[in-house]
């Protein structure tokens, strides 16, 4: 066993924004194939968990070990940050983060969107990086609109495009800031159904979502967060089937 | 036609020097005005402080009185180089401290000021998504810069850009006071000796609108290409 180093770990993250511990020393261990849904009340810590994970936030305190390689940290008078950006942007490179906005460059069309860190970052041939591209649009639905720019698409289309442009950078880990949280209910169909793909084909996904079919049916691990700490983790059928902790049964409890 | 009376020539040659000279100081302001908006969002203290003092003097100090101070004072301190040299070391060597560069040195230094603010502002107005979007990515600051913050930015600065643009056009008459032939200059002279001040004074005022109207042609194009993608084009 131990032949491929765990694709990313991270341990007891602590972060506090001004005078609120907003994680209060948070782990968590994504095996390869691991689909890890993190759910919980807004404000419970939830996304800056996620982004504390590619250092988008720099935890206070904690380790980050992305695949066997743990990132080194120093304290500066502006706080703990990492101790070499390169080693931050190479690790980066592995996770790919799909975010709640999208955020696919405004002024690149979706297939320069999808190519661009491919070639400027993993320094891929263009030709090759194309192919890759068009495969991945035909994969997530949109070979018509590789031309499009992001503002003449559908939130639901951005949104496919942007899990096309993580896919091409074959990470380690995705990334999942919720998805479909900005998206009108007809188009999240769509996007969930691109997940579940990837999920079938035992891609390594951190999801933060308050989807719980999509955490029901596809995750390995479901983690309750309530004011950054984990309430609840498991199994989905566990946690979310049977659950323990009386805020848990209130959130997951039908609300009209 | 207009009889210029011999002063032709020298009126080209006079249009040619304000042409070089505000091009030249346009691009010297551009770099400052990158390099004092990147200092006042640095978190570095000096940086930032630097910065604020240099907007704020070229702001609020007269053009005319900063092309003088830095021509005349320019000249004392290549002087002092100059002397310290030959006394010290024997080296002879008389250094004239060229108008030319002077006017391009002073403009360029007063506008990148006021571009250092045009360029706060358009790096502000870039959706923070967009950048860490890049970063998410594995890009490093300045892979973000080049592909994402510049292109973007540019169509927020365009609008005050081309504005500085203009009047810095206009400010490169002043140069005639530390002794430099712009086609004002030659124009003044000629009036002078001539006592036509509308037949020469007229022909430069058509040559720059005609710079004028070629720039704003350029900086509508310019406007067109950076606002690919951010749709109501």
């Amino acid at each position: 066993m131990a032949a491929t180093p765990t694709p990313l770990e991270v341990r007891n993250i602590k972060k506090r924004f001004g005078d609120t511990e907003v994680l209060k020393g948070l782990s968590l261990q994504a095996q390869k194939g691991d689909v890890i849904t993190m759910i919980g009340a807004s404000g419970s810590g939830k996304s800056t968990f996620l982004r504390c994970m590619n250092l988008l936030e720099q935890p206070d305190d904690g380790d980050l070990i992305v695949h066997g390689e743990p990132v080194r940290f120093k304290t500066t008078k502006h706080g703990r940050e990492p101790e070499d950006w390169k080693q931050v942007v190479q690790m980066r490179a592995k996770l790919s983060m799909v975010f709640q906005s999208f955020n696919l460059w405004a002024h690149m069309t979706l297939l320069e969107n999808i190519i661009e860190a491919p070639i400027h970052v993993l320094k891929k041939p263009k030709k090759e990086a194309l192919e890759h591209a068009h495969a991945l649009l035909d994969r997530v639905g949109l070979s018509a609109r590789a031309n499009a720019y992001p503002a003449q698409m559908s939130g639901g289309q951005q949104q496919r495009g942007a899990i096309a442009r993580a896919l091409a950078m074959d990470p380690e880990v995705m990334l999942f800031d919720e998805p479909t949280s900005a998206l009108d209910p007809e188009l999240v169909g769509d996007v969930l159904k691109v997940m579940h793909g990837l999920a079938e084909e035992g891609r390594t996904m951190v999801v933060v979502t308050h989807e719980m079919s999509f955490a029901r049916d596809v995750s390995s691990q479901v983690i309750y967060l309530h004011q950054g700490l984990v309430e609840e983790a498991g199994p989905p059928d566990q946690v979310l089937g049977n659950p323990q902790s009386p805020r848990l049964q209130q959130f997951l409890a039908p609300k009209y | 036609m207009i009889d210029l009376q011999g002063y032709g020539p020298r009126l080209i040659e006079g249009a040619g020097v304000t042409i070089q000279l505000a091009v030249l100081s346009l691009i010297l302001a551009i770099i400052l005005g990158l390099l004092t908006a990147t200092a006042k969002m640095s978190r570095n203290w000096f940086l930032r402080r630097t910065a604020t003092v240099y907007t704020t003097l070229i702001r609020g100090v007269p053009d005319l009185v900063l092309m003088m101070l830095l021509f005349f004072g320019g000249q004392i301190g290549v002087n002092a180089i100059s002397d310290m040299l030959y006394y010290n070391y024997d080296i002879d060597i008389y250094i004239n401290f060229n108008a030319f560069a002077a006017g391009v040195l002073t403009i360029g230094f007063i506008f990148g000021a006021y571009m250092g603010e045009t360029f706060r502002g358009a790096f502000m107005a870039v959706d923070n998504g967009q950048i860490e979007a890049g970063k998410a990515y594995g890009m490093s600051s300045s892979l973000v810069f080049r592909r994402i913050r510049f292109p973007q930015m540019m169509r927020h600065a365009l609008p005050g850009l081309s504005n500085n643009w203009m009047v810095l056009l206009k400010t490169t008459a002043l140069v005639s006071v530390i002794g430099l032939t712009d086609m004002v200059r030659v124009a003044a002279e000629a009036s002078r000796a001539t006592h036509e001040p509308f037949t020469f004074l007229l022909p430069v005022a058509v040559v720059y609108l005609l710079i004028a109207s070629v720039s704003e042609w350029i900086f509508a194009r310019l406007q067109k290409r950076y606002d690919i993608g951010f749709g109501g084009q």
